[in-house]
């Protein structure tokens, strides 16, 4: 036993800065987490899976290459901008940003509802939580453009189907982000309110709920960019939207018209980004 | 005069109020516009059950060595893209991270293009690609690179800020050169982060490789979209069962070997 212990410590590194630590060639080796065991296994399998994927594509490289300069016609083809029709496209673009804020504000009520039920200290039935987040895990699991499809099936076109396609998946999201939300509230807001006589919607409405705001605030305004970037992608599966603006454009080779639609999409996006962290860095930070 | 304790703080409520605010305003805009109304679906209830009912279930399963060759394609691509994107995200993340970059203009350049790719959702860089390159894997993996790349630039960069300054400075003040500061000092300091965010990525692009497929890529999403395209549904629920259970079992992996390489190192 002590044997293999010892040889175990002979073959273990010295680390550390000590005489010891000092390499014979007089360099002192670092603690670096680049030199551990198991990161160095981590990155030989990926590159190993990597290069094993890449095979696997089988992709035709010298008939993609040969094909690269039109990447760079379709681009400059897509900055010549062609403003005929803009005032569909702006209303394509309304209905998309409209689809995004309803589907965010109706899923973040609905998942601040069902956070609530998924929440530790005010529902006592595991069997319940449990079932709820697994039904929740499997929503998350399908991608929120194939429910789209099949709401599409169900509603025919519209914006409806964006919204209800849309909420889908966010509010399994937001049902998943708040119940961790209001779990990390912790126990002690509970526990003085359960002192103070309160009952559990007290408890939620006036303990939990004022806690978690700010996350609550700041996993919608992520929401807000994701579900964005979604609605847009409606239109090119065929629901309506800016998505179909951009497609349809395409494929009849209108690039002009889907370079505006495209900048208004960057637009939109970039200051919703850019214009939330402003307004976070405004009020909530310190100065 | 009553002797409540005020919840939050002045600037917070300020922050708050202007923020529901803002969003009331949007939510009016856009209800008006859309016309959208959540109570009348409950009329439309039955719609949704007689869907799920009579055409949806039972999932049926065709072809299984077609599907399993999808899924391959499915995963083939999201590794392949992530991984080509971890290595060209750390060398542009060296150059446009202002602590590190040596060339300071080139570096605000490199910036604002990753702004502009990365707030451009992935599926209208695939569109695009499509139109210029045709339709196939090949293209489907640079589309997909292309949106990683930028994802993974900006958390690159933003892990290099962070870095405390003086090891940086160290490195800097004994005389070292680029390569020398970014192999000693960004990345030790950097690596189980980029390695978090590699996985992150990881679980984002199997779900976009499963979209981008249905427009053109091929895989998995190709399939279930000729299934919802040709009314068949049950083999399509089949089908979003399969990448349900692709998806979780992802997340489990990725979930396990950050649990494993982060604690170990």
């Amino acid at each position: 036993m002590e044997q293999i212990s010892q040889q175990l410590a002979a073959r273990q590194p010295q680390w550390g800065l000590g005489r010891a630590g000092v390499r014979r060639d007089g360099r002192i080796p670092l603690r670096a987490p680049g030199q551990g065991r198991a990161v160095r296994l981590f990155f030989g399998a990926c590159a190993l899976l990597s290069a094993a994927s890449l095979l696997y594509l089988w992709v035709d490289w010298p008939k993609l290459l040969s094909r690269a300069p039109n990447i760079g016609r379709s681009f400059v083809k897509l900055f010549t901008f062609d403003f005929t029709g803009f005032s569909a496209t702006l209303s394509a673009f309304g209905e998309s940003v409209s689809m995004t804020v309803l589907a965010t504000i109706y899923s973040a009520l609905l998942g601040i509802l069902f956070g609530a039920l998924m929440c530790r200290s005010l529902v006592k039935n595991h069997i319940a939580i449990g079932a709820l987040s697994a039904v929740f895990t499997f929503v998350r699991a399908v991608p929120s453009v194939v429910w789209v499809l099949l709401v599409l099936v169900c509603l025919g076109f519209g914006p409806a189907t964006g919204i209800v396609g849309l909420s889908v998946h966010s509010i399994a999201f937001f049902a998943k982000a708040y119940a961790q939300s209001f779990d990390d509230v912790g126990g002690d807001v509970v526990e003085a309110l359960t002192a103070a006589g309160a009952n559990r919607l007290q408890i939620f409405f006036r303990g939990i709920l004022p806690a978690a705001l700010s996350s609550i605030v700041a996993w919608f305004s992520l929401r807000v960019e994701t579900n964005f970037s979604e609605s847009t992608v409606l239109g090119m599966v065929g629901a309506g939207g800016i998505g179909f603006v951009i497609s349809s454009n395409i494929q009849n080779y209108r690039y002009g018209r889907a370079g505006v639609a495209i900048v208004l999409v960057f637009l939109f996006a970039y200051l919703v980004e850019t214009g939330f962290s402003k307004m976070k860095r405004a009020y909530l930070m310190d100065h | 005069m009553d002797h409540r304790i005020p919840v939050a703080g002045r600037r917070e409520k300020r922050f708050y109020t202007l923020f529901f605010t803002v969003l009331l305003a949007f939510f009016t805009v856009a209800t008006l516009l859309t016309q959208y109304n959540p109570f009348q679906l409950l009329f439309q209830g039955e719609a949704f059950w007689t869907f799920l009912t009579q055409d949806f279930l039972p999932p049926t399963l065709k072809d299984p060595a077609g599907i399993l060759s999808a899924i391959l394609t499915t995963v083939a691509l999201a590794v392949s893209a992530t991984s080509c994107a971890l290595v060209l995200g750390f060398v542009a993340a060296v150059f446009a991270s202002p602590r590190t970059s040596i060339f300071p203009r080139g570096a605000k350049v490199l910036r604002a293009l990753v702004t502009l790719v990365r707030n451009i959702p992935s599926l209208i860089w695939a569109f695009i690609l499509f139109s210029a390159l045709g339709i196939g894997t090949g293209v489907a993996f640079v589309a997909l690179t292309i949106s990683s790349f930028a994802f993974m630039t900006r958390t690159f960069i933003e892990v290099i800020d962070e870095l405390a300054d003086s090891s940086l400075e160290a490195l800097t003040a004994a005389g070292a050169n680029f390569p020398q500061k970014v192999a000693h000092g960004v990345v030790p300091n950097c690596l189980l982060d980029f390695i978090e965010w590699y996985l992150y990525c990881m679980e984002l692009n199997i779900r976009s490789s499963t979209i981008v497929g249905m427009v053109g890529g091929g895989g998995i999403g190709l399939v279930l979209f000729t299934y919802i395209k040709s009314f068949n549904y049950p083999a399509a629920a089949g089908i979003i069962l399969i990448i349900a259970a692709l998806v979780i079992a992802v997340d489990r992996l990725m979930a396990y070997t950050r649990q494993k390489v982060l604690n170990e190192a």
